[in-house]
């Protein structure tokens, strides 16, 4: 195959920005893994994905901009192929299909979490009070379950109570563990000096 | 798994852009003619796109299994009533359809994951988003196809590390939060490493791209994907 040369001067990408790009990308890969791992549920037969925690992880380490950036690229990449979305999944297809309302809600989530933690657009310290971390991840799960009950009912073409017993009440318990887990990551310094 | 797979099929030799265009159009025409009469003239859609893909129906069923599920539980929901008559066969109808929609969307996305290697992808993605916000969509994707396998690894050194260590006898929120550390820890060190290894190699806004260039042979998809959108409006 051939290759399309460019032929002007080679203009160099700013340090800022391609430390953010390879930021980004990573956390778009650690979001796609992440819909590998589960772990058993104490309260429910429902196993626990990592996702979610991820998407809260964006917006607190990431901040809203970027973070929110990095989970619209997880959407992209699994869209062209890349197997990231549930059980190894890829394509249009879960774009569309039940759980669509989720995927397209983690963004919106990442961005949420990351403003409230951050005060704001641009991004600052994340070692906030407890009850800010807990506000910010509380406001990212209503956006999530909003959307993606409201994304079942609407690809399903059922009425929202159904779709909220089907798609979404099982999963909302389970959340709180993973809100619990941020701050223990956030508060542990495990993250140092990023 | 779905995945890529190299051939020669007819989708094989398409334009990327011309198979992104008609996903996108049979989603959108699923949407509007969630019909009985539409969904058996997007079947015959749907199953020549697979022909052209040289993809089996069954194998691409295996990758829905997650779904299945929920396509399932999505119309007897609906139909169920907590008194008598319990059921309800006519408020299924609807939510059966929509589930055979997704299916079908699901068939045509197959065809497309299955025929279009990475490169291929990013080439449209840089070709369809003018500007620098293209090339860097396009550098991005291309980074996450790269980086998921280690990553994946990442984190199954980190579950095997805790297991070992009978971590898995933990609470659920300390399992998960040790495995996202751990996760994290790396992923940032990645960053940092192709950050500074992207910086080194001169990593510009004009990258070489592979060529994709729309052929004669793009004519009937681009003619279907019109099609498909100009049906939006009956």
């Amino acid at each position: 195959m051939g290759m399309a040369t460019e032929h002007e001067s080679v203009e160099l990408v700013g340090d800022e920005l391609v430390g953010n790009i390879a930021r980004a990308a990573l956390f778009a890969a650690l979001m796609g893994a992440g819909s590998y791992v589960s772990f058993p549920n104490p309260i429910s037969p429902i196993p626990v994905t990592m996702q979610v925690l991820v998407v809260f992880l964006a917006g607190i380490f990431l901040g809203p901009v970027w973070g929110g950036g990095s989970i619209a690229l997880y959407l992209a990449a699994g869209g062209l192929g890349a197997p990231v979305f549930a059980g190894g999944s890829a394509g249009l297809a879960p774009l569309v299909g039940p759980t669509a309302g989720y995927l397209w809600s983690y963004p919106v989530a990442a961005a949420v979490v990351g403003l409230v933690v951050h005060g704001g657009v641009d991004i600052g310290d994340y070692r906030v009070s407890t009850a800010r971390l807990v506000g910010a991840m509380v406001a990212g799960t209503v956006v999530v379950y909003a959307f993606g009950t409201l994304g079942f009912a609407y690809v399903q073409s059922v009425g929202l109570e159904s779709a909220f017993w089907t798609a979404s009440a099982a999963f909302i318990p389970a959340e709180a563990f993973k809100i619990a887990a941020a701050v223990g990551i956030v508060r542990s310094d495990a993250i140092a000096a990023q | 798994m779905l995945t890529y797979e190299p051939g020669d099929s007819l989708a094989h030799r398409l334009d990327p852009r011309t198979k992104l265009a008609v996903q996108v159009a049979f989603a959108a025409a699923g949407f509007a003619h969630t019909t009985p009469t539409g969904l058996v003239a997007l079947g015959v859609v749907a199953a020549g796109c697979l022909r052209a893909a040289d993809a089996s129906p069954v194998a691409a069923l295996r990758d829905l299994k997650y779904a299945i599920p929920f396509l399932a539980l999505g119309p007897l929901v609906e139909a169920a009533r907590l008194g008598a008559p319990w059921f309800d066969p006519e408020a299924a109808v609807e939510p059966a359809l929509a589930s055979v929609r997704v299916l079908l969307v699901f068939f045509v996305a197959a065809a497309y994951v299955r025929t279009t290697p990475v490169r291929e992808s990013r080439a449209a993605i840089q070709r369809l988003v003018p500007g620098r916000v293209g090339v860097a969509l396009g550098v991005s994707i291309a980074l996450v196809f790269r980086f998921l396998p280690l990553v994946r690894r990442d984190l199954r050194r980190v579950r095997e590390a805790q297991a070992a260590r009978l971590g898995s006898e933990r609470r659920l929120d300390e399992r998960l939060s040790l495995v996202a550390a751990g996760g994290l820890r790396r992923s940032f060190a990645r960053a940092d490493a192709l950050a500074l290894a992207l910086r080194a190699r001169c990593f510009a806004w004009n990258p070489t791209l592979p060529e994709i260039r729309f052929g004669r042979r793009d004519a009937p998809g681009l003619v279907l994907a019109a099609v498909l959108l100009a049906s939006l409006a009956f």
